[in-house]
């Protein structure tokens, strides 16, 4: 798995930097000194990891970083990966048709009733709660710019 | 001199610019925990309202806001594994793991007396090095800051991976993010770089997106897979006691608060490197303190000295900061370039005046930095068993809220939904990273030190030619950047000898 990830990203690398190599070289020299100095060698340094891993070297120690829980079968992870995928998704796409106003309560409450299996009072209460802040904060205090979902703007009901 | 310091106290203790520090400590505690709504943006915001105020009442809010920030920006961080703010995002990696452990006690123990020796020794710095920082500054030529963002990346890059593979995995990282700074319009022949035909990218990728999404993204899905809080059902316990314990985990590694402390101070004095560098950079040198390789992996999985390093470079930083500001009115990050407008639209210029005719009122900014931080540490005392106790929150109630905040911080950025697919994007980015156990710091250093390197590079170029390798600082900080790299591995070759011996 970690194998197999550090390959796309090294991949994805060497194809940005070869990207980037091959538009730089049709720039005037100010705009393509700094990215052929940074393109070059790390072409270079991600094809070496592209060989690490197809040579099949162990994937090495992980980073000094975050790593992920392993408390869970690999199935289990994988699907309650899609299903946090799939409403970080659908959070965005709501956002796109609905606006932020409306958008915000609605994630709030499906995400507590429908993945958190929490009671309709405690939802209710704890949607109406996060709106109340959100809506004071963002929008009467700091007057964040929200603007009205596609929807509306399809319907011809955006202000 | 003595006597401009005792009347700068006096000054802020009078009733009026004390009360606008409180003001402006109560707004900065909460845009630090607020992910996303970046420290800098809010002291644009509030310069509209120091008009009508003195001097010393406008520094004492903008400047009591501003340098309490990153205080309560470790909280959040270290709670949700959300950066609260951009300068806080390298205490996540062992801050968040503490907090997952069941010791947010003992991690925002830590993180707040580190915060507030940081803070303190970067006022002192202040007070101190206006008469003798000088000089230093402006020996540094666009080739030696050049180097300086190398060494910086080299830094990074080097210490947090394990081994020549983990090397080149940091500097994959950090060359992606150099990559990615260049994306927009190029400040020198103003050809657009890398933009996919988009206005959106004209302006280059904005920071707070970018990190919201490389950070916050894969902590959620992390959050969601293990279905619990983010303590993972590890009970709290007693948080008062954790925290004593994070407390006298700062004085046990007292060195390293005061040397990490004074990276921060150092960071901040030199113009155009900024916060964002400052952590990570003492992050870097706290994985230093390593002696073993076993020791060296403890950092990211919820080593204390990880949470110290960051948090008292954070906050050591404004002091810093605040010299070349006042000193010079060249301003060493965002936040000093506003901050430099505040002094312009109350009359002030910065220079020598500051340092002759208004001492005094320089003085008091020392005293701001002080006091805020005093304050807002024991505030943040008295609520840490709330604050502490959000981690036993069941999982599937934070999720929704924490998404909230990253979608609304990202949108905040540049009010675009493209900000809130650079988020996604990024998110994706950071997860495989996570995945595959290449190290994230590298890539936001190279991401915020894109731009300043290439504009410092063009410049060397263009000035000296080729002979700007030749220069003497250049020459050392090249020997230090290769010294940095050659080090660990130096290190694991030692320790496969001491092992074969054993």
């Amino acid at each position: 798995m970690r194998n197999r990830a550090s390959l796309i990203l090294a991949l994805a690398i060497a194809a940005l930097s070869g990207w980037a190599i091959f538009s730089a070289l049709a720039w005037p020299w100010k705009a393509k000194l700094f990215p052929l100095v940074i393109s070059i060698p790390l072409l270079c340094l991600a094809l070496a990891e592209v060989l690490w891993v197809l040579l099949g070297s162990a994937p090495g120690a992980a980073a000094a970083d975050f790593k992920l829980s392993e408390e869970h079968p690999p199935e289990v992870a994988r699907r309650r990966t899609a299903i946090a995928v799939a409403w970080i998704g659908g959070f965005f796409v709501v956002i796109l048709l609905l606006g932020f106003l409306i958008a915000v309560p609605l994630l709030v409450f499906a995400y507590l009733k429908l993945q958190g299996k929490e009671s309709w009072g405690f939802s209710i209460a704890f949607t109406l709660a996060l709106w109340a802040g959100f809506y004071g904060l963002f929008d009467q205090l700091l007057h964040l710019p929200f603007p009205a979902g596609w929807l509306f703007e399809w319907l011809g009901l955006a202000g | 001199m003595l006597e401009a310091l005792w009347e700068g106290l006096l000054l802020i203790l009078q009733w009026k610019p004390f009360a606008f520090m409180l003001v402006g400590v109560l707004v900065g505690f909460w845009v630090g925990l607020l992910p996303g709504i970046g420290g800098a943006t809010t002291l644009a915001l509030m310069l509209p309202f120091i008009y009508t105020m003195q001097p010393v009442e406008a520094f004492a809010f903008l400047l009591g806001m501003h340098s309490v920030v990153a205080t309560t920006g470790d909280i959040t961080s270290i709670l949700f594994g959300v950066p609260g703010e951009a300068t806080t995002a390298a205490i996540i990696l062992d801050g968040h793991a503490m907090a997952k452990r069941g010791e947010a006690g003992r991690a925002l123990g830590a993180a707040l007396t580190a915060s507030l020796i940081g803070a303190l020794i970067g006022a002192a710095a202040l007070a101190l090095a206006i008469p003798i920082v000088r000089p230093l500054v402006l020996t540094f030529g666009s080739p030696e800051m050049f180097m300086l963002a190398i060494v910086g990346l080299a830094f990074i890059a080097s210490l947090s991976a394990q081994g020549a593979r983990g090397m080149v995995r940091g500097f994959l990282a950090g060359g992606l993010g150099m990559m990615l700074a260049m994306v927009g319009q190029d400040p020198q022949a103003g050809v657009a770089r890398f933009t996919l035909g988009t206005l959106y990218l004209w302006q280059g990728l904005d920071l707070v997106p970018v990190l919201v999404g490389l950070f916050a993204i894969p902590e959620i899905i992390d959050l969601a897979v293990r279905g619990t809080s983010i303590a993972g059902g590890v009970p709290a316990g007693r948080i008062s006691r954790g925290a004593l314990e994070g407390v006298k985990d700062v004085f046990r590694n007292f060195f390293l608060t005061i040397r990490c402390a004074l990276i921060g101070t150092f960071i901040g004095i030199t113009p155009g490197l900024g916060g964002a560098v400052a952590q990570w950079m003492a992050y870097g040198h706290a994985t230093q303190s390593a002696r073993t390789p076993e020791e060296r992996k403890g950092f990211g999985a919820g080593d204390v000295r990880g949470v110290i390093g960051p948090g008292a470079a954070c906050n050591s930083k404004e002091g810093g900061a605040l010299i070349p500001t006042i000193a010079f009115g060249v301003p060493g990050s965002t936040s000093m370039a506003i901050l430099l407008g505040g002094f312009f639209l109350l009359g002030l210029v910065p220079g020598p005046e500051m340092l002759t005719k208004h001492l005094a009122l320089t003085f008091s900014l020392v005293w701001t930095i002080v006091l805020a931080n005093v304050i807002t540490v024991v505030v943040c005392a008295l609520l840490l068993n709330r604050l502490a106790g959000l981690t036993n929150v069941a999982g599937h109630r934070l999720i929704p809220v924490i998404l909230v905040l990253v979608f609304i911080g990202s949108f905040t950025s540049n009010s675009q939904y493209a900000d809130i697919l650079v988020t996604l994007v990024f998110g994706g980015v950071g997860y495989l990273m996570v995945v595959a156990g290449w190290p994230r710091a590298p890539l936001v250093l190279g991401l915020v030190l894109g731009k300043i390197a290439e504009n410092y590079l063009y410049i060397s170029v263009a000035r000296y030619d080729a002979a700007w390798l030749a220069r003497p600082v250049v020459v050392a900080l090249l020997v230090v950047a290769a010294a940095v790299v050659c080090y660990p591995v130096f290190q694991a070759w030692r320790g496969r000898r001491r092992s074969q011996h054993a």
